[in-house]
């Protein structure tokens, strides 16, 4: 056990019930709500997992979504009525995020995952089969090779499909029969896998780009959908970037200082200013570069800013390190795009109190 | 002795009204004691009468000056409103007992300055102002305008609505010890609570009131008197028999002044009740109040089915399975929450996620018509009305005008007296927000026509309610709705509109007013363009009003103050302008001075004039300002076709520039090229600047010249193209004609014509010959 703790440890990334293992298990003992059957916690623990809280042991839970609590408990109650959950909403707002630590409160486990792409096919959702003893034995159980999808209604657990619109129209309806006889056939042995209790499905979308393949209608009013916003203000979506950046630069090991509030707060400004395209006083308006500039790119800006600074600086996080990022996060389209960062560095950056040396980083580099 | 006790309610609260119904019945009390204006005792009858539904609101005002006025609004779901039904059906007497507003609407009352608010005196400051309640540390007048709000903060809710909503209103039995628990509450509350100085007066005069009025019921010889008072007083109404207390308040309410009021009965709307601004704190979800109120139990499956049958309405998919899901939802988040069974809040959210797929503007119909609502009230036809209902249905019957037909055009001869009193009252209604009539051409289009299309809405009745609040008549309403706007414009141009829609509706005091307004707003006024916009309009009132038979004498004196000083700043507003704000420099100079055209005054023209003059004399001003100037005063005839041509001659000299120059010729030719065709020698100046210019530079200007010829009527272009192609030569069309014109040919053809119609005098050849070829 201890070695498979310290394979887990080694891991670039690990899933969050292996990062939160603590977590989980301080809920679990201090939850004596009930539970609905086949679930590790009650339903309000769980959410006080997402938001975290301070439990009667005296044990501190760390906040894992940073926004509002309502939706939260939407997204919970939906997966206590057993019925299935989309998370729609803009890039970098949290739904993998949210998706991965409810499966992991709610069954122990995050990994039962589809990635959808435009090649996801039907096996990766229904059962492939094991060709080799397909032609040995002719069809059986034995040669069903079992989807994510088939797994977790087996064992009752948490199931979850990324970028469910990325998938086929085609493809996408074979969720039909999961979400709503909760069995899924195998005709070639006339037979059928049963949902045990604790089965759901969460499913993730991006509700901004249109090139991508609408839900049916039959298929969406399966759904209980829950739109997770921009953060609403500028001291969450801080908050939110110091958290993840401070997780990030321990699992990467990185020996660089913890970045001061101001220059997390400097990156997250502009980020905001842009996407709204109004400054943060609302005194005048500010064009719009192509790109979404989510919190999710301040977190890798804040991050990679980090690195340059371990590595090539001195250990700091100071305006240059952060320039390139940011202006690389911005400009997503050269011509246009570029323009737009030029314009927003001479209007708003240049006649902004403390921010000299950003400006001039980003004079340096452009 | 009698006994008596005391019902601590939540206004408009359907549990609330629930929990007292309950009470009432257990109680039976021959003596109902109701928080309201004593003044409205006499109507209280009227709320059983047939043809009374609520929503409803009792207006009290003072006859004298209707702009004094509280509205005390009740629903079906109102505990007063309950009490009062429960009472006369049981025969018992039923009496407001609130201070009179005899004395609260009296001058001098309260503080000695009159209250400063321009909306009527909120008759009870309501509970439920929601969202005050997310301050962590709120002073103490918080707590006494919202002490609900402050005990849900306590436990953790974030608005008294839906404290009390989980708490009371959706408590699925009706409980008497309720009314208990709040009274010990309040008490806990009001000890720790101040008021500010002019509320507390108010306050006191009124729990003592109150008070006296319970001793005397006692008196009178009731057996079981029940007090029905909102939450906030219960503590101070139970001191009633204290020692001391009677003695107290009688010198509390000694010497108070008094006037004259009066009272009536007025429909009212949903909508209006949940308005949060306004007459009272509003409701913020009377539909859902209601639906709590008329359905007892399985309240949240009947509000979803609604929900999905009024997106099918709309045609939106919403399948049963979906309302299924939705109630579940709502039912799991309830029990979530910890609440026995779903609240709005939950309801909500499960229709958000489960029937609109989390798109938005499912939710607002939903919001719009299942959670505010549209009902509207009636009041029996024999009841009272408010002062400016009474004037609208005599105005009505007197121009023979029926609300409640169906919609139709109607064209009015002005010159005609009814005619003209039916376009008043119409432009009058829609000042205070009906607009029953719509403005359409009129056939024959004459000045003296006007054309309406009338369209009645039964939801207007509210409005006309409502706007007794600014007068007692429709045109005191009108007056004083314009009154508020003229004192929010910031612009000169805004007021300006104004005169017409007030001349429209013969209102004179407020013409008066809003010109007062105009001339002081125009005097401190920087903006010189401003005052430019504002004078078309006046100008066109000044010169055409009369037709109405309004008086426009004082419009045209507001032209004449206006003309001087926009020609004053004429000059100055117009340096360093760029291309696009010199365009619409140009077109205000235009109107203007079309403007003055109209009213035929000689001064006024003169002093515009000069200021036009000193506007092309300029040197570094915008060429297409300075360019109009000039043509301005050429087509006035204030410079002649020389000096025209040597100001051209100037503009278009080299050292100016080609820029300016090419704008210059833009701002002098702009929509009318008729000074080049009959002024030969300022055609011959533009043509010599033209063919002057080098390749480049031609290259540059060609767009700027061509869009000015563009603007050029085609024959004037065609006119101004012929006569550069012949220099001196004949007039076009006889030029041609003359070049090819053989004598000798069209000779040998007379005698064969002459032939054919008989001797004719020469000229008649001539014509023929026209003819024939």
């Amino acid at each position: 056990m201890t070695s498979t703790n310290a394979v887990k440890a080694a891991q670039l990334r690990q899933a969050a019930e292996d990062a939160f293992a603590e977590e989980i298990a301080a809920l679990r003992q201090s939850d004596d709500r009930p539970r609905p059957p086949n679930w590790g916690m009650s339903p309000q623990a769980v959410v006080t997992y997402l938001l975290g809280g301070r439990l009667a042991s005296g044990f501190e839970v760390t906040p894992k979504y940073i926004g509002d609590r309502r939706l939260m408990e939407v997204a919970v109650a939906t997966l206590a009525t057993d019925r299935a959950l989309l998370l729609l909403g803009v890039p970098g707002t949290a739904k993998s995020w949210v998706s991965e630590h409810l499966a992991a409160a709610i069954c122990g486990t995050s990994r039962l995952i589809v990635q959808g792409t435009a090649g996801t096919s039907e096996e990766a959702i229904r059962y492939g089969w094991n060709y080799a003893l397909l032609l040995a034995k002719g069809p059986s159980r034995e040669a069903v090779v079992a989807s994510p999808i088939m797994r977790a209604m087996n064992e009752g657990r948490i199931a979850r499909v990324e970028e469910l619109t990325r998938i086929p129209s085609e493809t996408q309806d074979s969720f039909i029969t999961v979400l709503s006889e909760k069995t899924l056939p195998i005709p070639e042995l006339n037979e059928e896998v049963a949902a045990q209790k604790g089965f759901n499905l969460i499913a993730t979308a991006n509700n901004r780009d249109r090139g991508v393949n609408e839900l049916s209608s039959a298929l969406k009013r399966r759904f209980n959908t829950v739109v997770l916003p921009p953060p609403a203000t500028i001291e969450a979506e801080i908050a939110i970037v110091e958290t993840r950046v401070a997780a990030l630069g321990r699992a990467f090991e990185i020996p660089a200082e913890p970045p001061g509030a101001e220059q997390i707060r400097r990156v997250v400004t502009i980020f905001r200013e842009l996407r709204e395209g109004i400054t943060a006083d609302g005194k005048s308006k500010v064009k719009q570069p192509s790109g979404t500039l989510s919190t999710a790119e301040a977190i890798s800006v804040v991050g990679s800013g980090l690195a340059l600074a371990a590595h090539f600086g001195d250990g700091r996080l100071s305006a240059h390190d952060l320039v390139s990022g940011i202006s690389g996060a911005v400009v997503k389209d050269p011509v246009q795009d570029a323009i737009v960062w030029r314009e927003y560095l001479e209007t708003v950056v240049k006649e902004r109190d403390g921010w000299k040396d950003l400006y001039q980083a980003a004079r340096a580099s452009a | 002795m009698p006994e008596i006790r005391l019902f601590g309610i939540r206004h408009h609260g359907p549990g609330s009204a629930r929990s007292l119904k309950a009470a009432l019945d257990a109680f039976n009390p021959d003596c109902l004691l109701i928080e309201g204006p004593p003044d409205a005792d006499a109507l209280i009858p009227l709320s059983v009468q047939e043809g009374m539904a609520p929503p409803v609101a009792l207006l009290v005002y003072r006859p004298d000056r209707p702009r004094d006025c509280a509205f005390f609004p009740f629903a079906a779901f109102s505990p007063e409103w309950v009490a009062m039904h429960h009472g006369i059906a049981a025969g018992a007497g039923v009496r407001f007992i609130d201070l009179p507003h005899a004395i609260q609407l009296a001058d001098g009352f309260g503080a000695p300055e009159a209250p400063p608010e321009v909306a009527p005196i909120d008759a009870e400051p309501v509970s439920e102002a929601a969202g005050n309640a997310s301050e962590h540390q709120p002073a103490p007048a918080a707590i006494r305008r919202d002490p609900l709000g402050e005990l849900a903060a306590l436990a953790g809710y974030p608005d008294g609505e839906r404290w009390w909503d989980a708490l009371v209103e959706s408590r699925a039995g009706a409980d008497g010890d309720v009314f208990a628990a709040i009274g010990e509450a309040m008490a806990a509350l009001r000890e720790g609570a101040e008021t500010d100085a002019d509320e507390a007066f108010r306050e006191a005069a009124r729990e003592a009131h109150m008070r006296s009025a319970i001793r005397k019921a006692a008196k009178e010889g009731f057996g079981r008197i029940a007090v029905v008072c909102g939450a906030w007083h219960v503590p101070a109404l139970a001191r009633h028999d204290a020692k001391g207390q009677a003695t107290a308040d009688a010198a509390t309410l000694k010497n108070l002044p008094k006037t004259k009021v009066a009272a009536a009965w007025a429909p009212w709307s949903y909508e209006r009740l949940a308005m949060a601004s306004g007459y009272r704190a509003g409701v913020l979800s009377p539909e859902w109040y209601d639906t709590l109120w008329h359905h007892e139990g399985r309240v949240a499956a009947r509000w979803l089915a609604r929900a999905a049958a009024l997106l099918r309405e709309n045609d939106l998919d919403a399948s049963p399975a979906s309302v299924i899901e939705a109630a579940r939802l709502a039912e799991a988040l309830a029990g979530f929450r910890g609440r026995s069974r779903p609240s709005l809040d939950d309801l909500d959210e499960a229709a958000q996620a489960t029937l609109c797929f989390a798109d938005p503007a499912p939710m607002g119909l939903i919001r719009r018509k299942l959670v505010i609502g549209e009902r509207l009230g009636a009041t029996p036809p024999d009841s009272p009305g408010t002062p400016v209902e009474a004037d609208f249905a005599a105005q009505c019957k007197r121009l023979r005008l029926k609300p409640g037909a169906s919609a139709g055009e109607i064209t009015l001869d002005l010159r005609k007296e009814t005619d003209l009193a039916r376009s008043h009252f119409l432009n009058r209604l829609a000042l205070i927000g009906i607009p029953w009539g719509t403005r359409r051409e009129a056939r024959g289009r004459g000045t003296f026509k006007e054309g309406w299309f009338l369209s009645w809405e039964p939801e207007w009745v509210v409005e006309l309610v409502a706007a007794s609040a600014e007068g007692g008549t429709i045109a005191e309403a009108a007056a004083g709705r314009v009154r508020t706007r003229a004192h929010g414009a910031t612009r000169v141009a805004d007021l300006s509109g104004l005169i017409g829609t007030l001349l429209d509706a013969d209102l004179a005091e407020a013409t008066a007013e809003v010109i007062r307004a105009l001339n002081d707003r125009a005097a401190v006024s920087a903006d010189v363009f401003d005052l430019m916009d504002a004078l078309p309009a006046l100008a066109e009132l000044a010169r055409y009003g009369s037709v109405r038979a309004a008086d426009t004498a004082p419009v045209l004196a507001v032209v004449r103050g206006l003309v001087p000083r926009a020609a004053a700043g004429l000059v100055a507003a117009c340096q360093s302008l760029d291309d696009d704000a010199a365009s619409a420099a140009k077109t205000r100079i235009v109107a203007v001075s079309g403007a003055i055209a109209l009213i035929e005054e000689p001064e006024l023209r003169a002093v515009w004039g000069e200021a036009l003059r000193a506007l092309a004399d300029q040197e570094h001003v915008h060429g297409r300002v300075v360019g109009r100037a000039a043509r301005l005063l050429f087509d006035d005839r204030a410079i002649d076709a020389g000096e025209a041509g040597a100001r051209l001659r100037l503009a278009l000299s080299r050292a100016s520039g080609a820029g300016p120059a090419a704008a210059w010729i833009e701002g002098f030719l702009e929509d009318s090229g008729t000074v080049l065709i009959h002024g030969r020698e300022l055609l011959a100046v533009v043509d010599a600047w033209l063919c002057g210019l080098d390749a480049d530079l031609f290259t540059e200007l060609l767009p700027l010249v061509r869009r000015t010829f563009a603007t050029l009527a085609p024959a004037e272009r065609r006119a101004v193209g012929e006569a550069l192609a012949r220099p001196g030569g004949a007039a076009p069309g006889e030029a041609e004609g003359a070049e090819h014109f053989d004598a000798a040919r069209a000779a040998r053809v007379l005698p064969i014509l002459h032939l054919l119609l008989g001797p004719e005098p020469a000229r008649t050849a001539g014509e023929t010959t026209g003819d024939a070829a």
